[in-house]
């Protein structure tokens, strides 16, 4: 067979490929009918709202003129966003509240769920308190550890003051250099009750038969751990640190009602200093411009992120 | 290799004797299966003599060193487990090479022995390989190698060929019974299925409700079974086992059936019956050894076949006999129809005699 022909039979098996898929969606059309409401719906909630974010990034907003009379200025606004030492404040601040916040909840979540798998008295009951923190209302936590980092009546600046290891209460919150590390504190002891769940059900699984022939095999409880526990709990932990990742990249709930984004912006992360261009300032195409960004990014980390997942699963053949 | 003992061994949970006074002695380079029913309490024993789960009391001696408190990785022990247990992640050679390591041994004695036993189970070709990519078969035989690697004193297998298909059972229970031999390795292999168990093993120790029924080569226990429970375990399909009372006529013992029918007894099953301590005694006979004749002869007794079961080498049929159903096999060259009356007439130098009391077999003196 020469070259040519080989070509030749490549564009007809893709052309009977294509009139295959043509008569399959066909052989569908009820279902697609059954899923055409919902993807209605869909595109009125999400693709037109996606769509309008993009349109308003090219225009100029200014306070007091309606939005049908906003003025077009081209890329302006995302040249204003990148020359400018706010944005990649914020971009810092959103890396280091994203990156400490999943590494430190799925770090200790992955402790209490190890620590949890060994039956003794009181572990349902441990669990359970051990959720609180995750169950609870984010707002209302927000404002109770507001309230415990307090520089006058806060507890915890009370208690260090009271052992002698502070003169005075020190300002978690209203300090340049220490609000963002305090926020994350909080977001941590929030969200590593979920990581604690996710892995004591992947500990559930991991097979006794495995961690008996490990035993005979003549591996301490470290090795067992390291080569058979840990292994089989790899799926679950990429499933955990990237639903993390995300809720974190997209936080706004505890440094919003905490701090608002301050003092001078030193706890703002992208979706509150978004919220408060656009709602506080009203300034929406510049808020728009940072939303596109945003999607840009988030995007091309999921890419990548799926990429890699699914290699993985090549390598694994799925399991 | 070495021998493993247990002396009066016992495991309870709670008030629930999973091993009763279970002592038996396995001699340097046999290969003993632990057979019986789910429950019986055979993996509990072997996970005991693994040192998975501790002792209640009793002995167990490996080599010459009572093993009780060490550890499982001391106890110069490697197991097989019925789902393989092969390490998911990593490859078959690191699978093999994984014991050794645990034991720090250096690299190029690992790679050694590792290739050594790849060649012995015919596998080199499978080392780059995951578990996963392989044939249950395999599978299996990586897992022979993780034992074979560590050069134990004694082999476990717990069930190791029940997650196969029907046909690579057999084919695998050969290639056991060859690695048995070449190595003349101490093997306690544990099964539910006594024909494992006949076919493979040296010595069989049948267990029930956790208590050691019986303890012999397979031909001792398919030809002298201990008690009931051995004697319908054993051997396929089961010996048939029919209640009869024993009484005297005419100068001679003879056994009655509640339907009417009586079978004379030779002198020595007269004996036998004698010793019972009741009147009510089970007759057992194997399929093989029950004579059917299509029409009545002299001390045959009359029944009706209920099924035929043609299997191609023999015909397998069953009738009831005093509520008991009777198994006998027949040349498949035999025609017999459900319902047609038949007669049986048994062997009297084969037949098993029990105390229905006791249910142990009854011997004469």
């Amino acid at each position: 067979m020469t070259i040519v022909s080989g070509k030749a039979e490549a564009r007809r098996t893709l052309q009977s490929a294509r009139s295959d898929v043509l008569r399959k969606m066909w052989e569908h059309r009820a279902d697609y009918a059954y899923v055409l409401p919902a993807i209605a719906v869909m595109l009125i909630v999400i693709a037109y709202p996606i769509y309008y974010t993009i349109e308003l990034s090219f225009f100029n907003t200014p306070p007091g003129l309606q939005l049908r009379d906003k003025i077009f200025v081209g890329l302006n606004n995302y040249t204003a966003i990148l020359t400018s030492g706010v944005f990649w404040q914020v971009t810092f601040n959103t890396l280091i509240w994203t990156v400490a916040s999943t590494f430190f909840s799925f770090v200790l979540g992955f402790a209490a769920a190890l620590a949890l798998h060994r039956d003794f008295i009181g572990r349902g009951v441990l669990r359970a308190i051990l959720i609180i923190p995750w169950v609870i209302s984010a707002v209302a936590a927000s404002y109770i550890w507001k309230w415990i980092y307090h520089s006058d009546f806060g507890i915890i600046g009370a208690v260090l003051v009271e052992l002698g290891w502070a003169e005075r209460p020190p300002n978690f919150i209203d300090s340049v250099s220490t609000v963002l590390p305090s926020l994350i504190v909080v977001n941590i002891w929030r969200e590593f009750p979920f990581a604690m769940i996710m892995m004591t059900a992947g500990l559930q699984t991991v097979p006794e038969p495995l961690l008996r022939a490990a035993k005979v095999d003549g591996a301490n409880a470290w090795q067992r751990f390291w080569h058979v526990t840990f292994p089989h709990l790899r799926n679950v932990s990429t499933v955990t640190i990237l639903l993390l990742a995300v809720a974190n990249f997209n936080s706004f709930i505890i440094p919003w009602i905490m701090t608002g984004g301050g003092p001078s912006n030193a706890s703002h992360i992208w979706i509150t200093h978004i919220y408060e261009l656009a709602f506080g300032r009203q300034r929406w195409g510049v808020a728009s411009a940072y939303s596109v960004l945003l999607f840009i990014i988030l995007m091309t980390l999921g890419y990548f992120y799926v990429r890699a997942l699914s290699g993985n699963e090549r390598k694994d053949g799925g399991a | 290799m070495a021998h493993v003992v247990l002396k009066d061994l016992v495991k309870t949970y709670g008030s629930f004797k999973a091993v009763n006074d279970v002592s038996l002695t396995v001699n340097d380079g046999e290969f003993v299966a632990l057979v019986g029913p789910s429950g019986c309490g055979k993996t509990t024993t072997l996970n005991l003599v693994a040192g998975l789960i501790s002792v209640t009391s009793g002995d167990i001696v490996i080599g010459d060193r009572v093993v009780n408190d060490l550890d499982p990785k001391d106890r110069d022990i490697a197991m097989v487990f019925q789902n393989y247990a092969l390490y998911p992640q990593k490859s078959v050679y690191m699978n093999l090479a994984f014991p050794l390591q645990m034991r720090k041994l250096p690299k190029d004695e690992i790679d050694r022995k590792v290739r050594e036993a790849a060649r012995v189970l015919d596998m080199t070709q499978l080392l780059e390989r995951k578990p996963r990519e392989l044939s249950g078969g395999q599978q299996q035989r990586v897992a022979l190698g993780r034992a074979l690697v560590r050069d134990p004193a004694v082999f476990l297998m717990d069930e190791p060929l029940s997650n196969l298909d029907a046909k690579l059972r057999v084919q695998m229970r050969s290639e056991i019974k060859r690695f048995h031999q070449d190595l003349k390795a101490t093997i306690i292999y544990v099964t539910h299925d006594q024909l494992e168990a006949v076919t493979m093993a040296d010595r069989m120790a049948v267990m029930n409700g956790g208590y050691l029924q019986q303890y012999d080569s397979p031909a001792q226990v398919f030809a002298h079974p201990a008690n009931m429970f051995v004697a319908s375990f054993v051997g396929s399909p089961a010996m048939s086992l029919i209640p009869l009372e024993a009484s005297t006529a005419n100068g001679g013992a003879v056994l009655t059936s509640a339907e009417g029918w009586s079978l004379a007894l030779s002198p020595r099953n007269a004996q036998k019956v004698a010793r019972a301590t009741t009147r009510k005694v089970v007759l057992g006979a194997r399929h093989s050894t029950i004579k059917l004749h299509k029409s009545a002869i002299a001390d045959a007794i009359p029944a009706k076949a209920y099924t035929v079961e043609p299997t191609g080498d023999v015909t397998f049929v069953q009738a009831f006999l005093s509520g008991a159903i009777v198994n006998i096999s027949v040349s498949p060259n035999v025609a017999i129809a459900p319902d047609e009356q038949i007669w049986l007439e048994f062997d009297q130098e084969r037949i098993h005699l029990f105390d229905s009391e006791t249910e142990v077999a009854l011997e004469a003196s």
